[in-house]
């Protein structure tokens, strides 16, 4: 983790001893050298040998393809430029995606040419081969033949791919007495308990958010992070559009302990121990009942879950109430019941993913392991040595396995303790097939041949079973051929086009819920621990990509790593601060963790995420945060009841982006929140502006067709990065790594800005790019004319010409040009990010910048360059929707909007013309080009005075 | 005592006084020469090819459209180098034997691509599009030079920023009809201005943008 680079080092290393005459010679030496090179170096054009139709040298590719989030697909249009994938946007056709992204399947293209990959298959004598490995698998599965596979075990993370399940089922008849375990840090036992509680089969629930009016959420961040992200993202700000009406407008109820995603979102948010928020479902089942409640709640909860089952009942038919991942099964079966109280617009499906729970295929696998009963251990892209739970005894029982091996795109901590580590072929580097959340399935095709000696989960299953040289294609297209029908390649050409495969989607069921009576819980006692998945690298798996490390957390904004957060009130009574280090208890194991105080937390309640203190991610993930997995149970992966603190005298800086960039006065100008009725009425005063200030500047008036302009709407932000990470993927935004953080020193051209009230509590989320002001400040006070306007409006930064004075960083009042203090992307790179495979990520089109130069959002320039090129080619002008920045590529809930204030058709001239328009800090008369709608809030009028 | 400074010292003084006026000028004059040189624009510069291929010969003497091997440059901003494949069109049945043509045989027999070096080369941060140029009326030789009499390839322009904004200034001079930009042998008509500017509104060209950093840097 040390900012120190290897050349830094070296120079540090070398110092020798100098006098005065050799230092001279030296000195005219470099002048002499320095003068005769000036001559360029001799670059080479080398053409290919047969050329691959349809490739035009300079004009990119798109493939349809899907990316895994946490086993369920994602379908994405992935960017090729002369065969290197660089960008994956959203595929419009698939549920999951809908056209958007999120930070994950922005940040894959990173890890696809991560450096620390591993790249050879590792023997138990060091580096060996895929045929090494290959005869000691014969010979290992000759003696488990011999005893129908009973010593054989295959672990895995969830699986939905139907080729994979396919194969392993093929596998399983081969070896009767053979077990697959199937297991994910991340799991959904207590939603797939519930179901089962309920509906007598493990039905999955489908909310239809869209369709929703009322929403009261017990727990569930389904906003957050997570499969289901992109397409709830979308559902709930289509609920929450202005010209809805007060009837259909969503209104959305949070009771959690920890402030998430959702929460932020929220009208109303009520913080809570987890453990009292069976009460709040048991207050709204006896409100709908029409009984009265006995289900005893602190006098603000009980207010809250009053006006919500009240607002719940009213609201019956497009009403629905969803409980989280770390509430229990009961909790979830009780939903069920008051969901169909409600006929709430909920489908249920089959579940998407076949195999059982995960914490029983978790026992199972300890029994295994602790009775010796495991002779031939397969891991496929798992890694229990670092997440398994405690009382797997996983270290303990490891060292006996007579032959273990581990396929998977690190040599991480799992693959250390086994015998053979197989490196795995990227998703964007192997065919597979994946399925959504929904049950939708779709093709994985391979954007670039395998860069390293990789093989697929596909090929290392076959091989298992026997197959000498397996190739994935083939095994791919034969669990579909039954599908296919007659002209099976044609039907294969379409589903590669369409990224998606036709009515594949889970047929929603019905099902009437049992009557589950549940006890209410008294009001605990102990402090309790709540966990979740991090929203930048999820359970961990993602923690050697360094955009997602840097990639701010959306409520508290931190990078590198993780924190414990803690209520304000605990921090008083425990005398600590942000930045303290605590040691955080748990039965007999302890960790170190730095402390976050925030306001959005229950009185009792400490919070972290999952995923950080790796030990062997690679360069960029080893060391950042703390390990938490070691204080998690088979059976209580989420809450923790009975955790201690205690304090370490010592303290540690938080990287954050946070701080530095808060724009002090008034929130309610920067991002103001009007309720509906406010709108009706009309918004007077500023930030809401009649007319333009009166200016000393010229009016910048041209017949030119093009007018570039963003009109982002903080009302559909729900603050989930996309944005940000497609900016840094599309614009090659560097990474400076944590010192440089805790220095200010972040790279990121667009930043998404959260705005607090006076208590601490989250108001919104406000993404700022540069705002390409017609009078920009920083213009005028630029030395050597590098910050210009172009005739469209752009504010343009010539690299070439920037001295780095920096004088227009200061006089920004938006404060969002970045600095290269060092070459951040030019030989002085974070970690390992100067290695020569992370260079081809890079965007052709976009100048990789150099040390001493000042750099900020674009427009992404070069997509409208090439429409524009595009479009004069065909002697037009470029059409509205013709030019998509990746910031609105990307966003799961079109927030942002771009075009052409010229063209009178564009969305964003309707959008400038709406009443909830304004201008971020307008009253400077800086005429901002990127502008905002306010966000709207929708409080429920009867809920009196409790806090909101 | 003798003189310390004899008569000639006057003289001395004054040239050495002229010199540290007219010095600087001088220096930067040199200094901007020598950026303008062949020596750092490469101008008129032949390199060594692995083969010695000559455009006098297929582009002037056999008149083979430029397109022909330069397939991308009417579609991409990268004109295109032949694969060799195409080359191997007419030389898997002319001068099969030619021991100049060995690395092109080669490179089809090991599938080994041929390392031609580059002799038209902008800074990194200059992107540029063939087909753009090509689509708005303005012909290969314009900035190509006479290919067709090249036997070596060379770099015929400057290719500096102030010869690209020559023309981006004003392209009127350069302009040529559609069915003219792939003629090696166009020479501008007697009334180019009046041809060049109707040209000019034939092709929509919108010359203020033209000068705008963005068009070029990005």
């Amino acid at each position: 983790m040390s900012s120190v680079t290897p050349k830094q080092k070296a120079a540090a290393l070398s110092t020798v001893e100098l006098d005065r005459r050799a230092a001279l010679k030296l000195l005219a030496s470099g002048m002499a050298l320095s003068l005769a090179s000036c001559g360029k170096p001799p670059e080479e054009i080398v053409p290919y040998v047969d050329q691959p139709e349809r490739l035009v040298p300079g004009i990119p590719l798109k493939f349809a393809t899907t990316l895994d989030m946490a086993g369920y697909g994602r379908g994405v249009i992935a960017i090729s430029v002369e065969g290197r994938p660089i960008k994956v946007e959203g595929n419009p056709r698939h549920p999951a995606s809908l056209g958007a992204t999120d930070v994950f399947a922005e940040a894959s293209v990173l890890t696809l040419y991560d450096p620390d990959r591993s790249k050879a298959p590792r023997g138990p004598k060091g580096i060996a081969s895929w045929d090494a490995f290959g005869d000691a698998l014969r010979t290992q599965m000759e003696k488990e033949k011999t005893r129908a596979g009973a010593g054989l075990r295959l672990v895995s993370g969830r699986i939905t791919s139907p080729t994979l399940l396919r194969q392993i089922d093929g596998l399983l008849k081969q070896f009767p007495q053979a077990r697959w375990y199937r297991y994910e840090p991340v799991s959904d036992d207590n939603e797939r308990d519930g179901a089962i509680m309920a509906f007598g089969r493990p039905l999955t629930p489908l909310p239809r958010i869209g369709e929703a009016a009322v929403i009261l959420s017990l727990n569930a961040d389904f906003l957050g992070s997570g499969p289901h992200q992109i397409a709830n993202g979308r559902a709930f700000a289509s609920a929450r559009k202005a010209d809805a009406g007060a009837e259909q407008f969503l209104r959305l109820y949070v009771a959690e302990p920890v402030l998430s995603l959702t929460g932020a979102n929220a009208d109303h948010w009520l913080a809570i121990r987890p453990e009292l928020i069976r009460n709040i479902a048991l207050t709204v089942a006896a409100t709908l009942r029409g009984e009265k409640a006995n289900a005893p709640l602190p006098p603000e909860a009980e207010h809250f879950a009053a006006a919500a089952a009240a607002d719940l009942k009213s609201k019956a038919g497009k009403a629905i109430v969803m409980a989280g991942r770390a509430q229990p099964a009961e909790l979830h079966a009780l939903c069920h019941t008051i969901n169909n109280m409600l006929h709430a617009p909920v489908d249920l499906i089959e579940p998407v993913d076949p195999a059982g729970k995960h914490g029983e295929a978790l026992h199972a696998f300890a029994d295994d392991l602790s009775n010796s009963r495991i002779e031939t251990l397969l891991i496929l892209d798992a890694n229990p040595a670092y997440d398994a739970p405690r009382e797997l005894g996983f270290k303990a029982g490891f060292p006996k396995l007579p032959f273990s091996a581990h396929l998977g795109l690190y040599d991480d901590e799992t693959a250390a303790i086994c015998h053979w580590h197989l490196p795995l072929s990227h998703t964007l580097e192997s065919w597979s097939d994946l399925r959504a959340f929904d049950g939708t399935a779709s093709i994985v095709q391979p954007l670039i041949r395998p860069l390293y000696d990789t093989r697929s989960m596909h090929q290392v299953l076959a091989l298992l079973g026997g197959a000498l040289s397996p190739v994935s294609y083939d095994l791919v297209r034969e669990t579909w051929q039954p599908r296919g029908g007659d002209d099976f390649d044609s039907w294969w050409r379409q589903v590669l086009h369409d990224g998606v495969i036709a009515q594949t989607r889970h047929a929603a069921v019905s099902a009437q819920p049992r009557t589950i009576a549940i006890k209410p819980a008294a009001s605990p006692a102990e402090s309790v621990l709540v966990l979740a998945p991090d929203p930048s690298i999820w359970d961990g798996r993602h923690a050697n990509n360094a955009w997602l490390q840097e990639c701010p957390k959306p409520l508290s904004k931190e990078t590198w790593g993780n924190t414990l957060s803690v209520s304000s009130r605990d921090a008083q009574q425990l005398r600590c601060a942000t930045g303290d280090v605590i040691t955080l208890k748990y039965k007999d194991v302890s960790v170190e963790a730095v402390v976050r105080v925030t306001a959005n937390q229950a009185g009792g309640a400490y919070a972290t995420t999952l995923g950080y203190g790796r030990r062997k991610a690679g360069a960029i993930g080893d060391g950042a945060g703390f390990d938490v997995y070691p204080l998690r149970g088979i059976d209580e992966p989420w809450l923790m009841s009975g955790v201690t603190i205690a304090k370490t005298g010592k303290t540690r800086d938080i990287p954050t982006t946070q701080g530095q960039f808060r724009l002090e006065g008034e929130t309610t100008q920067f991002l103001p929140r009007v309720s509906l009725a406010a709108l009706a009425a009309g918004l007077k005063g500023p930030p809401f502006e009649e007319g333009p200030k009166p200016t000393l500047y010229p009016p910048v008036q041209n017949d030119d067709p093009y007018a570039w302009a963003m009109v982002i709407d903080t009302a559909a932000c729900i603050g989930c990065n996309a944005c940000l990470v497609a900016c840094q993927a599309e614009n090659n935004v560097p990474v400076v790594g944590p010192d440089q953080i805790l220095r200010s020193r972040v790279m990121h051209w667009l930043r998404v800005d959260t705005y607090t009230d006076a208590n601490g509590g989250i108001q919104g989320f406000q993404p700022v790019p540069c705002m390409h002001c017609e009078h920009a400040p920083c213009e005028p006070v630029c030395p050597v004319a590098a910050s210009v306007h172009d005739r469209e409006g752009l504010n343009v930064q010539v690299y070439n010409r920037c001295i780095g004075t920096r004088f227009c960083q200061s006089n920004c009042p938006y404060k969002v040009r970045r600095f290269n203090w060092f070459g951040y992307a030019d030989d002085e790179e974070y970690a390992n990010l100067g290695e020569p495979p992370i260079k081809a990520q890079h965007n052709p089109d976009v100048t990789v910048r150099g040390r001493g130069v000042m750099e900020k959002c674009t427009y992404c320039v070069q997509r409208i360059s090439r429409a524009r090129r595009n479009a004069e080619k065909e002697n037009r002008t470029i059409k509205e929707g013709e030019v998509v920045t990746a910031c609105q590529a990307a966003c799961p809930t079109r927030a942002i909007s771009f075009g052409n204030l010229k063209d009178a058709r564009a969305h964003v001239n309707a959008l400038r013309k709406e009443k909830r328009h304004y201008e971020l800090l307008g009253h400077l008369g800086t005429r901002p080009r990127t502008t905002y709608l306010a966000r709207l809030i929708n409080p429920n009028p009867d809920f009196g005075e409790a806090k909101s | 005592m003798p003189q310390i400074f004899r008569p000639s010292a006057d003289t001395i003084a004054r040239i050495l006084l002229v010199s540290i006026l007219i010095g600087p000028f001088v220096a930067i004059g040199i200094g901007y020469a020598v950026t303008q040189s062949p020596y750092i624009t490469g101008q008129n510069i032949t390199m060594k090819q692995p083969v010695p291929f000559s455009h006098a010969h297929h582009a002037g003497d056999l008149a083979i459209d430029c397109r022909y091997c330069h397939a991308g440059v009417e579609k991409s901003a990268f004109a295109g180098m032949p694969p060799t494949t195409t080359c191997m069109t007419c030389h898997s049945q002319l001068y099969t034997n030619e021991p100049m043509l060995a690395p092109v045989r080669q490179s089809l027999a090991e599938r080994k691509p041929i390392h031609w070096q580059r002799v038209h080369r902008l800074p990194d941060y200059v992107y540029f599009d063939h087909s753009i140029h090509v689509a708005k009326g303005i012909g290969c030789t314009t900035c190509h030079g006479p290919v067709g009499t090249m036997p070596l390839m060379r770099q015929h322009e400057s290719l500096t920023m102030g010869w690209c904004l020559s023309c981006h200034r004003d392209p009127t001079p350069y302009l040529r009809p559609e069915n003219q930009v792939f003629n090696s042998d166009w020479k501008p008509p007697a009334d180019q201005r009046e041809q060049g500017k109707k040209l000019l509104a034939h092709y929509l060209i919108e010359t203020r943008h033209l000068t705008d950093c963005s068009t070029c840097h990005r």
